[in-house]
């Protein structure tokens, strides 16, 4: 979406006051406790915390996959879905097919998204199998050929690059860490190592409460001591 | 309003790319596809009205028995439909709602046009195959079937609504679901006119919008064979209340749902 020149310094994604309870038996369970932080439009962020930290909640509730029970997120940018092991795809259809449905709903034309998604996944005929047989990488591969094809101003990506082979991983880097500069993106990640390369910010989940770091390095010092 | 016709055209995109893909996941490529959906009803309403032929004791008047089931069972089988599949609908698309502009009334009004368009279309198949074996005439008054059709579905759907948010709240309405069908089988004028019923029993029916479309439809199949019987403002009324409830629902549901 165009935006003009006055309109960009308003240009981002404003998480505040979040909070999001899940319902466990009888009780409930509270995974973040009043998240506050911005996504600016050239940012890219790591977002690191244990297992069970709530980082996926967190990238959820900015995809807007599930809704806050209180708190607000306003996008001001266009921001793709969650890209990780799960969502995003109807596992009966194949791979094809989901790509002509998300041509659709985006709104893009299914030709070149077709061109670049046989380009990029590399999937071959098993572009014409069922989703539900794929493997975590090869997911992968389709997750992050769509999302590229739609072009997003920030990118929501919950762990998966780590399940790519090498090429894969080049190909990300290529695409997104190299190519795509003047994008957003946040990145939950275990590997520290990608969160160092790559990002300028980061984002500690502890007990459900985010510490926003702008140093990377002091983020990741944080984040081995819990 | 540059928004709201902005979000219009979304929805329009992602109404159709649901109703390709439903399509293609429900039919396959590869069998007679799309066609079940017509001939499935069609079936079922040409069985029973064999069996209710031969068996006879049904009294319908003047008109044909075939016909008669006909017209009652096609909408029936569109409604047994529309609600069975609007249970769990939710979860059961629910990778889907990870791209923001899908929306869950997109799937229950997907599902049910779905089911709509298949049933009318063998609505329409019927009554050309009927009319060619001379066992009915030619419509007596198109308008009133669509306008009857347009009442039924219109009630179908606010129900679908409520039922589908009901069922995600709670495992009872889950099972509770394929029970309503047949709950409604009494209030949906199937198996009779309202002309036919005493007038005190005719009033509590004019309550149930199904009464009204069907009246209206058999009306408009049938002409002055049926004195119809129908009431569109408690039609309109009642459809409206379950829809609002419904609308409510669905929000309440999709505020805390899980998407895994």
């Amino acid at each position: 979406m165009p935006t003009s020149a006055a309109d960009n310094d308003r240009i981002m994604i404003v998480c505040s006051e979040v909070h999001k309870d899940y319902r466990v038996g009888k009780g409930t369970k509270s995974v973040l406790k009043g998240v506050d932080f911005v996504i600016n439009p050239l940012d890219r962020i790591g977002l690191l915390g244990r297992n069970g930290a709530g980082k996926s909640t967190l990238i959820r509730l900015l995809g807007g996959v599930e809704m806050p029970t209180s708190g607000k997120i306003t996008r001001k940018m266009t921001c793709s879905w969650p890209l990780g092991f799960t969502g995003g795809f109807q596992g009966s259809l194949t791979g094809y097919d989901n790509a002509r449905f998300i041509a659709r709903i985006y709104d893009k034309p299914y030709s070149e998204m077709r061109t670049f998604v046989e380009e990029f996944t590399e999937l071959g005929v098993n572009l014409h199998m069922p989703v539900k047989q794929y493997s975590s990488g090869m997911r992968a591969r389709l997750a992050f050929a769509l999302s590229l094809a739609i072009e997003f101003e920030c990118y929501l990506i919950d762990e998966v690059i780590m399940v790519g082979d090498k090429n894969f991983r080049d190909k990300c880097k290529e695409h997104f860490f190299e190519g795509r500069r003047d994008r957003a993106l946040l990145l939950a990640s275990h590997s520290l190592g990608m969160v160092r390369q790559y990002c300028n910010r980061a984002i500690v989940l502890d007990n459900g409460v985010a510490q926003i770091y702008e140093d990377v390095d002091e983020a990741i010092a944080m984040y081995e001591r819990l | 309003m540059a928004s709201l016709s902005q979000g219009l055209h979304v929805q329009a995109k992602v109404v159709q790319a649901l109703i390709m893909r439903e399509l293609v996941t429900r039919f396959g490529r590869d069998n007679i596809g799309f066609l079940w959906i017509i001939v499935e009803p069609l079936l079922f309403a040409g069985l029973v009205g064999i069996v209710w032929t031969i068996a006879g004791g049904h009294n319908s008047g003047s008109i044909s028995v075939i016909a008669f089931v006909a017209t009652g069972y096609i909408p029936l089988t569109f409604l047994r439909h529309a609600f069975g599949r609007s249970s769990k609908i939710f979860q059961s698309n629910s990778a889907l709602l990870y791209h923001r502009q899908v929306k869950v009334l997109d799937f229950i009004f997907v599902r049910v046009s779905i089911e709509a368009i298949g049933a009318m279309a063998a609505y329409i198949f019927a009554g050309i195959v009927l009319y060619f074996f001379e066992i009915v005439t030619a419509p007596e008054n198109v308008g009133a079937i669509i306008l009857g059709w347009c009442v039924y579905v219109f009630f179908v759907i606010s129900v679908a609504t409520v039922l589908a948010p009901l069922s995600e709240m709670s495992e009872v309405v889950e099972k509770l679901v394929p029970i309503s069908v047949y709950v409604a089988i009494p209030f949906s004028g199937v198996f009779n006119l309202a002309a036919w019923l005493s007038p005190p029993m005719r009033d509590v029916l004019m309550w149930s919008p199904l009464v009204s479309g069907m009246e209206l439809m058999r009306y408009g199949a049938f002409g002055d064979l049926v004195t119809p019987y129908y009431d569109l403002p408690k039609a309109l009324g009642v459809s409206l209340a379950c829809l609002l409830l419904g609308l409510t629902l669905c929000r309440r549901v999709r505020r805390t749902m899980t998407v895994s």
